[in-house]
């Protein structure tokens, strides 16, 4: 008898190229993998097919007629072809009728240049248009809500931000309202739009109907001088585009890392870049007289470095999370080596914080798909920190994951939920509620077979890395203990004992923020250096003030809450300025540090020294803490 | 204007009898239509609140279907059928007497309030019994002026469908044959079936 060898691959021919793919592959998909391009308006690799633009028509013998590539799997032996007569026919004529009513404002239109229906009209449309009716009209620049602009005119209903909205999201904010050649897309009641995550319909809309606000009319996307780099929004580490115009941020876009991202930004870190939108030049200052009076960089540096040495062995330091993790290295070493006060701190206040650990983050963002049951211990706040994590938490959702979303207190509830025979468990937590999420886990650790891991959601797109690099009181860089060296943490700091204090605020997103009684000690120090991006609401109590560059004015690298350190870029010019670190190692020269870097690459390189671990930056890989020996 | 509790049990059962909440938004929202004889968003949003669905969903099932009224219109509805079958039967002249007779056009309403009136419908699927139209959900075929005359004279006094005694829901009384015809269409006319054997 013979055998026959069953394979889970089938081979096909497109345009007479043989092609062998998995079982349940899109011809699409299958096409693609052979640098063949079939045009799409409606298929979205995120979504189900639909198939309702009929864009992507192809030949497929033995079928009688054209065939949608985005709905229709492959087949053993099937014959595929794209370019043929009838195709291009059905292009031509898809594309007319999309055009029939569509009102061609590409002049005026912000994906004018970007745009899917404006490009495959170029590439394999008719050259003009039979229609010389009028054609239908409809609402235009419709406010969808306080972020996003509909025209509905634009609209070709590829169902795309619905799908987004019911799929990806599930939120499911917008449908098609009414039918026909009358169907528009809208919320209900023309309720405006709360969903954080409604940039993203920008960019999947395959023209200029769903647009950004904050984008409107800023640029040509062929005049954007675009810089890869990380959202400044939270620890998730979301990967970003700055498309910049003039030396101003005109927009973020999202730059997809399935690892984190998976391609989408929520609204918040998205439209934060007005945040980061430098106002003009303004210099330093230095309090002279109890007035503060505008001096040259070096005067104040040399002033700050002066206070500061006077306080020696007393001086309280606060670093941003939102600093490179080359800012924080050298600030760290100003710090321990040069002023003797290991008084260091980049958290939040709270009285009592849980010591940071490499545990926190042994289970990866991808991995939460992988896990069968998730507990998301805080809800809502947990989302509200990272918000890009609920539509990964979602997309878990929809592929078997349980998830349960209770409150950080109700950990029992989670003890009982999780049977014993779960595989693999995760646990989502803010920092704020580690205590907790700790003490699931241990619980959770006895009771199932599987794995129990959690990730905790830290303050700052640098949070993380604060951590790692020891701006805390009582660890070193790479969590090495200070024995018995330990300095004073931000709660201790208005007890007395500190003369001095430099607060180095790099993003207003993620500043200081006193709290009364902070207020009430910061104004009794005999030095005060704010070192900031944008006016602070410490300035007035400041003896020195040096301005700092915007997040998207320096380049390094941030690690994310789950541990992988990733590059930022510079993306605006802002020559006049010192970069951060340049100023953290003036102030180190001032008081005997021999340092001189040249580029913060440098700084990288004497990290790496230290914490080898980073060395999975060139990868773009996460950092093992737990593979440390 | 919240909607009656028994119209509220009705949509909750409804919403019982599917495995999914989505397959109960058509009989909702027809039990709205039923008691205020139209569709507000408002009651839009408390269909929503009771199927546990996103309001954007029963907006856009109800805009999708045109007999989802969004404004108040007659007490009955009348729509006739002037696709092709009905058509060839004569329903041009069944439109002309129709709105003659009520002094009133396509999608118009008579000046008391009695009757709606559509006379662009597109196949009701009574193709059999043409010309015809429905009254409210109960369909009339092999329509001639004596019977338009017949069935508007009741609707004129007549309570609106959803005020209607459960019995008179009843449809089909028996439309009166035409001559030298066999009528096949309603309950009584069907064919009449092979007798299956017992046992
Ligand atoms: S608004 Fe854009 S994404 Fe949404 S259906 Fe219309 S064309 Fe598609
Ligand atoms: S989740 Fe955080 S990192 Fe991602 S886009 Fe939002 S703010 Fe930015
Ligand atoms: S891309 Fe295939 S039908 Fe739209």
């Amino acid at each position: 008898m013979a055998s026959t060898v069953v394979t889970d691959q089938v081979t096909l021919t497109v345009n007479g190229q043989s092609v062998t793919v998995p079982k349940g592959t899109l011809i699409l998909d299958a096409a693609k993998k052979i640098g063949i391009d079939i045009p799409i308006f409606c298929s979205h690799p995120k979504m189900a097919p639909v198939a309702v633009c009929r864009m992507c028509l192809v030949e497929v013998e033995k079928m009688p007629k054209l065939q949608p590539a985005c709905a229709v799997y492959v087949a053993d032996g099937m014959v595929v072809r794209t370019t043929t007569e009838q195709v291009q026919k059905y292009q031509k004529g898809v594309l007319e009728f999309l055009l029939i009513n569509h009102p061609l404002d590409c002049p005026i239109c912000d994906k004018g240049g970007e745009c899917p229906l404006q490009d495959q009209t170029y590439q394999y449309g008719p050259g003009a248009s039979r229609f010389d009716f009028e054609k239908a009209h409809f609402d235009k620049a419709v406010p969808l809500s306080d972020k996003i602009v509909l025209d509905r005119e634009r609209c070709i209903l590829c169902w795309r931000c619905t799908r987004f909205s019911e799929e990806i999201s599930g939120e499911r904010e917008l449908a098609l309202i009414q039918r026909g050649v009358h169907t528009i897309i809208g919320t209900f009641n023309d309720e405006p739009a709360q969903s954080n995550y409604q940039g993203n319909w920008t960019e999947i809309c395959p023209v200029g109907a769903l647009t950004s606000r904050e984008y409107r009319f800023i640029s040509r996307p062929w005049d954007l001088d675009r810089t890869a780099s990380i959202c400044p929004g939270c620890s998730m580490g979301c990967n970003i585009q700055v498309d910049a115009r003039h030396n101003r941020i005109g927009r973020f876009q999202s730059r997809e890392n399935l690892a984190v991202d998976d391609g989408w930004l929520c609204d918040f870190g998205r439209y934060s870049f007005p945040t980061f939108q430098r106002q003009g030049f303004e210099a330093p200052r230095v309090r002279q007289d109890g007035k503060l009076v505008e001096v040259s960089f070096e005067e104040a540096i040399a002033a700050a470095a002066d206070g500061l040495a006077q306080a020696r062995g007393a001086v309280a330091g606060w670093a941003s999370p939102a600093a490179t993790n080359e800012e924080l290295f050298l600030f760290q070493r100003l710090f321990r080596q040069r002023l003797q006060s290991p008084h260091i701190d980049h958290r939040a206040f709270r009285p009592t914080w849980p010591d940071p650990d490499p545990d926190d983050m042994t289970l990866p963002i991808a991995d939460l798909e992988r896990c069968d049951y998730v507990v998301v211990l805080g809800g809502q706040e947990v989302i509200d920190a990272a918000p890009v994590l609920h539509l990964r938490l979602f997309k878990s959702e929809r592929r078997g994951v349980k998830v349960l979303k209770i409150d950080a207190e109700q950990g029992a509830r989670a003890r009982e939920w999780v049977p014993a025979d779960a595989q693999a468990v995760g646990i989502l937590a803010t920092v704020s509620h580690k205590k907790e999420a700790t003490d699931l886990q241990a619980a959770l650790g006895k009771k199932v077979k599987g794995s129990v891991r959690r990730l905790l959601v830290v303050r700052g797109p640098n949070g993380r890395g604060a951590n790692d690099l020891g701006i805390l009181p009582n660890f070193r860089p790479g969590y090495e203990g200070l024995n018995g060296q330990s300095g004073k943490g931000r709660a201790e700091w208005g007890k007395g004992g500190i003369g001095a204090a430099y607060i180095f605020e790099a993003s207003p997103l993620h500043a200081f923020e006193a709290t009364e009684d902070e207020r009430r000690w910061l104004s009794g120090l005999k030095t005060l250096v704010m070192h900031r991006f944008r006016a602070s609401p410490l300035d007035d109590l400041a003896h020195v003030i040096i301005p700092g560059r915007a997040f998207t004015e320096k380049a390094g690298t941030v690690t994310n809450m789950e541990g992988r350190v990733q590059r930022i870029g510079r993306a605006i010019d802002a020559d006049a300025v010192p970069d951060d670190w340049m100023v953290l190692q003036a102030i180190a020269r001032k008081l005997g540090a021999p340092w001189d870097y040249h580029e913060s690459s440098d700084i990288t390189a004497d990290l790496l020294d230290l914490i080898p671990q980073y060395a999975a930056v060139d990868r773009g890989e996460r950092v093992l803490w737990s593979e440390r020996t | 204007m919240p909607l009656r509790p028994d119209t509220v049990a009705k949509i909750q059962d409804y919403a019982r009898r599917y495995p999914s909440a989505q397959s109960a938004i058509l009989p909702a929202l027809w039990a709205v239509q039923y008691e205020q004889g139209y569709v507000t968003d408002e009651a839009l949003a408390e269909v929503a609140t009771h199927l546990k669905l996103p309001p954007s969903l029963i907006e856009a099932t109800s805009s999708f279907y045109s007999m989802f009224l969004t404004r108040p219109e007659g007490r009955h509805e009348v729509m006739i059928c002037v696709n092709a079958p009905c058509m060839l039967r004569g329903a041009d002249a069944i439109v002309a007497y129709a709105e003659q007779r009520l002094g009133i056009r396509d999608g118009q309403t008579t000046s008391d309030g009695a009757i709606t009136l559509r006379s662009t419908i597109e196949c009701l699927g009574a193709c059999g019994g043409a010309p015809m139209m429905q009254v409210d959900h109960r369909f009339e075929e092999n329509l001639t002026p004596d019977r338009i005359n017949a069935i508007f004279d009741h609707l004129r006094t007549a309570p609106a469908f959803h005020e209607q005694p459960p019995a008179e829901k009843k449809p089909a009384r028996r439309t009166p044959t035409v001559s030298g015809e066999i009528t096949r269409s309603g309950p009584s006319g069907a064919r009449a079936r092979t007798r299956k054997a017992s046992k």
